[in-house]
């Protein structure tokens, strides 16, 4: 394979910032309203925005489209030779003050169901100043199976820094990567692995699922926005463009290509989207297997959610300024998948356009702005319905019940917020402000499995399969 | 290879032209994404198209049609001051009686988003018929609350000023549209989406239709097993009212059916495998057309060969049947496949080699499947645990390798080979045995003699490098099972209930009579003494080799089988009452649920540290309450365990704990996970005796009771 360029800030320590193309940006404002007048500067501006919204309306709706079309029968087909094709694999985690989650993680790591000789399960304590790594040891001391490293306080490079250190240390041809507050379906790994009997495989993503709806609202707004995000963006991207994006758990990577790629990328805070740029512009595929699944939690409150989504934003727009060049070059990808993958590393400015439309709107509420070649409300309310049908194509595959669609209500003030992380976070990149990986804190309400390592006593239960109501499960563990 | 010539131009183009001309067409064949982006795009196009047709055809009616609407309307309310009398706009009398034609133009119509909900609903909402009813629903409601916006934007007209109607229709009635238009559309969705009854998981994502986990689909919903969802009644069960009351029974009866079809998988999914196996059988009896999409559910998630080899059988048997559905010829094209690949397999195609001339004296049931088992080698095959778990091998489709020391062992008959060993305690056990699997290469080996598991213990490892995998118990935690002094030492060392044990004379003296005496070494039950005076305690202690002496326990009497994994878990107990027994062997009996005898049992094992299967027989005190409540606290107590499978195995299996299966697995992958068994309280077994014939040089002697 050949190897995809380095980032152009590798070696630099010093934040990069953009400042001479905000100012650029402002000078050629400034003309064009000195040269054409406001109102008809803001109306062709108006007008630009339009066709931007409809482009990306009509990206949803080919996604919902194809999700409705083929995603139902594509959960429900059957596995082809998941059992004979297990190459070595190593399981990466990196966790720092994780202790409220990790013991749900490692139990369902350790009940992966993987030939236990080609299973290497790494987890990473990243300096952790809570009870993580004491608890990762007793784990790590009743199975030999686990090995955990400890990282020295100093180590830095953040979870792209603790994957690159156990990655040093592991001898697999496929790594998996799991966040410490997930926990996998058992059968997570061979359908992860599948994909990579075909040579071209990069890197394979799987979907996850928020699991602690139940703790909040929001929680279960994100459980939506996951099922909309997974079951339908992201299988629509596979399934017209076989672009699928790799998200930084639940996937897997070649070994060798991450090797060849230099590992994860310390200096973003998405080092998914990172590799996934890296992987294609190298030549190789990302694929998405929605029946991979495993179970994630959402962040509780809106303070939280605005970290997150402020991180995601911020290292999705460096990676638009990192790679939309080599990307537009590139010999691996076909006219279509270039669109494509401009319009994905353009997904975290539209929140800002949308900003620059409200914004637009209101002025021509006062009567400042020329009129747009097309009305500029109703197609910004079709950059709604693009998502709207995402999500409820999302509600009808997940098979959620009827009540959840009034969650949708929900989304506007997301969108809201969404505008204003993303505007945030894009005048901070241009500007560089410092900005290094921001954890998300967990909650571990519903990390449900043993709590300590090893359970000794054996509860009494009854084996008898008694007599229940029709229809009802029996919940046996078979 | 050769090429024939594809034309019968006698200018015959080359191979290779061929190949290059078909090349450079593929050079323009577009790739599997291309084609779908092709599809999606022509859909979009048809949205499109859809919309912009229906807005330039309907728009002129549906203007007249709002303007009228909202005349009546403001009629009905007395507002006189509001015409519709111009067809697609409004004479309004202002402030001041100043007349003003206000046209209901094409952007405050509601037919855009009636049009582009429609367009949803079709290419978006698909495949749920209920997007229909959704559709009309929301478009009753966008039409009323644009009506409403109409009404008061004219009315703002009326009463303030001109300006006021044109502020109040162009920004907040467009915010109101865009609110209007959200809430028709979440109406659409919600009523297209499934039922609580039918949805899979709920608004936070917990699982709640109880799927099995091979049997739902990859991570719809997390499972929570510590939260119950209440079930919820709805007051008025309107489904329930109209099948009761208002449909005629034969339509319910046929709807009904219909329902089920589309639910059965659930229901199959929750069924033990050999019950599965069944039901498909009868499912596809009943014609691959009928139960199609569960048959082909089957193929699809089922994971138990036995399962599978059931459907592909009966889809096998029933190729005659004209394929109405295209689901058929998917079903038909895996059952050849499934078939294929089970006699492509190397293991089962092997030649049975010469053996010792004995025919079974049960005909196979399903030989297909029995030519695609495993050969598994079973010693004591004359007793009566032998004999069921021959049985039970065969019935899932595996070979058998019948062993015993008897030549005239009745299981050396009903195996489909068969050898004869020496005894377990002569000379030349291990190596005869070797010499047999040598010869035969059995891929597992099953004991049901506990004295045979210390000969076998010496030859594991050579058994091993033939292919012939084990699974034996600890050494020490059959030595105490055996000896039934060492046995009561270890229970009572654990506090598990365990009647009060002497070895000696003065011992049982002192025990409270009236006394069981047996042999310690004992088996069976062979050599056991109701004792009640003290003479006969005499006499029992003199007669029986190194004799035990215990109270006799009253109550009543239960062997429960067990499966105990590698790593100590239990993963069934199966209590079943000795209702009656001849020469130890339970012949009368019924299995029974109880939280208490499930608990001693699992104390007992941990106690000695017993792996694999095994019998735990005992004594419940009081069993009356456990009729009531298989919760009851019973007094109970263990007298003995048998570290091998019982005599009693077949009510285990009948009540669907397949112990000998699970056993197999755990001997062929000792690393595999292993089912927990659950069974069927209340299963009756009533047992009458059954013979094979056989000459003196071992030929079947035909059964003159089979019915010709």
């Amino acid at each position: 394979m050949t190897v995809a360029p380095a980032p152009r800030h590798a070696a630099g320590h010093r934040e990069e910032h953009h400042r001479w193309a905000l100012l650029a940006y402002v000078v050629l404002l400034v003309g064009a309203f000195v040269a054409f007048g406001v109102d008809s500067t803001l109306g062709v501006i108006a007008g630009a925005l339009n066709l931007i919204f409809l482009a990306y309306f009509f990206r949803h709706l080919a996604f919902a489209i194809s999700a409705a079309r083929w995603a139902e029968d594509d959960l429900a087909a059957a596995d082809v030779g998941v059992e004979s094709y297990a190459p070595p694999l190593a399981v990466l985690v990196a966790c720092k003050n994780e202790e409220l989650v990790v013991d749900g993680m490692v139990s369902a790591l350790l009940g992966l169901d993987y030939p236990r000789d080609a299973l290497t399960l790494v987890v990473v304590d990243d300096a952790s100043t809570d009870g993580t790594g004491a608890r990762l040891d007793a784990w790590a001391a009743s199975d030999p199976r686990l090995r955990v490293l400890h990282r020295a306080p100093d180590a830095g490079g953040g979870k792209s820094g603790a994957l690159n250190d156990a990655l040093a240390q592991i001898e697999a041809e496929i790594v998996v990567v799991f966040d410490a507050d997930h926990e996998p379906e058992r059968n997570v790994l061979r359908r992860l692995v599948r994909h990579f009997r075909d040579p071209e495989v990069g890197a394979v993503m799987g979907r996850c699922v928020v699991r602690n709806g139940v703790e909040s609202s929001l929680a279960s707004t994100i459980f939506i926005d996951y099922l909309s995000g997974y079951l339908v963006n992201e299988y629509g991207r596979q399934a017209l463009f076989e672009l699928p994006a790799y998200g930084g758990a639940n996937c897997a990577v070649r070994t060798d290509v991450l090797r060849a790629l230099a590992g994860w990328n310390p200096h973003t805070v998405t080092e998914d989207t990172d590799l996934t740029l890296r992987v294609l512009l190298g030549g190789k595929r990302v694929r998405y297997d929605p029946a991979a699944v495993d179970f994630e939690e959402a962040v509780l409150s809106s303070s939280r959610f605005w970290r997150q989504r402020y991180r995601w934003a911020r290292g999705h727009q460096k990676c638009l300024r990192d790679y939309w060049r080599t990307a537009l070059r590139s010999p691996h990808l076909g006219f279509a998948e270039k669109v494509e993958t401009m319009m994905f590393l353009w997904v975290y400015h539209i929140p800002v356009l949308c900003g620059i439309g409200l914004v637009l709107t209101a002025l021509r509420g006062f009567g400042i702005g020329g009129e747009a070649a097309v009305g500029l409300l109703p197609l910004s309310t079709l950059l709604f319905a693009g998502p709207f049908a995402e999500l409820a194509v999302g509600l009808l595959l997940g098979r959620v019940e009827r009540r959840a669609a009034w969650l949708l209500v929900g989304f506007i003030p997301a969108f809201g917020l969404a505008i204003l992380t993303a505007t945030a976070a894009y005048l901070d990149g241009m500007w560089g402000r410092r900005y290094s990986w921001a954890k998300t804190a967990r909650s571990g309400a519903t990390s449900v499995r043993p709590a300590a390592p090893a359970p000794v006593a054996a509860a009494s239960v009854s084996f008898a399969r008694r007599a229940l109501p029709a229809g009802v499960s029996e919940g046996e563990s078979r | 290879m050769t090429a024939s010539p594809i034309t019968p131009n006698p200018a015959a183009i080359s191979v290779s032209e061929l190949l290059r001309q078909a090349l450079r067409r593929n050079r323009y064949r577009s790739s599997g994404a291309a084609l779908r982006r092709r599809t999606v795009l022509w859909e979009i196009a048809g949205a499109t198209a859809w919309c912009l047709a229906g807005f330039a055809v309907f728009i002129n009616a549906a203007r007249h049609v709002e303007v009228w609407l909202s005349a009546g309307a403001l009629g009905l309310l007395g507002e006189t001051k509001i015409s519709g009398a111009l067809g697609d706009s409004f004479l309004i009398f202002g402030p001041g009686d100043r007349p003003l034609v206000a046209e209901l133009t094409a952007s405050c119509s509601a037919l855009t988003s009636l049009l582009a909900l429609s367009a949803l609903a079709v290419f978006v909402l698909r495949r749920r018929p209920h997007a229909l009813g959704g559709f009309l629903v929301a478009a009753v409601w966008i039409v009323l609350a644009n009506q409403l916006r109409l009404i008061l934007s004219l009315l703002a007209g009326v009463h303030l000023d001109v300006s006021a109607l044109v502020l109040f229709h162009d920004w907040v009635g467009a915010l109101l549209n865009f609110a209007y238009t959200l809430v028709g559309l979440l109406i659409m969705i919600a009523l297209t989406m499934h039922s609580p009854e039918r949805a899979e998981q709920d608004r936070s994502g917990r699982h709640t239709a109880g799927r099995p986990d091979a049997w739902a689909r990859p991570g719809l919903g997390y499972r929570v097993e510590s939260v119950g969802r209440p079930a919820r009644t709805p007051r008025i069960r309107i489904a329930s009212f109209v099948h009761r009351r208002l449909l005629p029974s034969s339509v319910s009866r046929k709807l009904a059916a219909r329902r089920e079809r589309g639910r059965i998988d659930y229901r199959l999914g929750h069924l033990d495998p050999a019950e599965r196996a069944a039901a498909v059988r009868e499912l596809a009896g009943r014609g691959l057309g009928v139960h199609t999409a569960t048959l082909v559910a089957v193929a699809t998630h089922e994971t138990a060969h036995l399962v599978l080899d059931a459907l592909a059988d009966a889809v096998a048997a029933r190729q005659w049947e004209p394929v109405s559905d295209r689901q058929i010829t998917a079903l038909r094209l895996w059952s050849r496949a499934w078939i294929m690949r089970a006699e492509a397999n190397p293991s089962t195609s092997e030649k049975t080699p010469a053996a010792p001339a004995v025919t079974p004296g049960v005909a196979p049931a399903r030989p297909a499947a029995a030519r695609r088992g495993r050969l598994v080698a079973v010693t004591g095959a004359g007793g009566p645990a032998g004999v069921a778990v021959i049985r039970a091998l065969r019935a899932a489709g595996h070979r058998v390798l019948a062993l015993d020391a008897d030549p005239d062992a009745v299981g050396l008959r009903l195996g489909d080979t068969a050898a004869v060993l020496p005894r377990a305690d002569a000379d030349g056990y291990g190596e005869a045995l070797l010499g047999i699997v040598t010869e035969h290469r059995p891929a597992a080996l099953i004991c049901t003699v506990a004295e045979e598991y210390a000969a076998l213990g010496a030859v594991t490892a050579r058994l091993t490098a033939l292919g012939c995998r084990t699974w034996l118990p600890d050494t020490t935690a059959v030595r105490t099972c055996l000896n039934k002094a060492m046995f009561a030492a270890a229970l009572h060392a654990r506090g598990v209930p365990h009647p009060a044990t002497a070895t000696t004379r003065e011992g049982a003296g002192a025990l409270p009579g009236p006394w069981i005496v047996k042999p310690a070494g004992g088996r069976g039950s062979r050599d056991v003494h109701a004792v009640d005076t003290a003479a006969e305690l005499d006499r029992a202690f003199a007669t029986v080799a190194v004799p035990i002496a215990q109270t006799r326990l009253t109550g009543r009497e239960f062997t429960a089988d067990v499966l105990v994994a590698r790593d100590g878990t239990m993963l069934t107990c199966v209590p079943r009452w000795r209702d009656e027994t001849r020469a130890g062997i339970s012949v009368r009996g019924s299995t029974f649920d109880s939280a208490a005898v499930t608990r001693v049992v699992g104390d007992t094992l941990r106690a000695v540290g017993l792996t694999g299967p095994a019998n735990v027989q005992g004594f419940v005190a009081d069993p009356a309450p456990l009729a009531d409540d298989p919760d009851a606290e019973v007094a109970v107590s263990v007298v003995e365990v048998n570290p091998r499978f019982s005599g009693g195995l077949p009510l285990t299996l009948a009540a669907g704990a397949d112990v000998v299966g699970s056993y197999l697995t755990g001997i062929l992958e000792p690393g595999a996970p292993l089912p927990r068994l659950s069974f069927q309280p209340g299963v009756r077994m009533a047992r009458h005796f059954a013979e094979v014939y056989y000459a003196a040089d071992g030929t079947a002697v035909a059964d003159p009771l089979i019915p010709a």
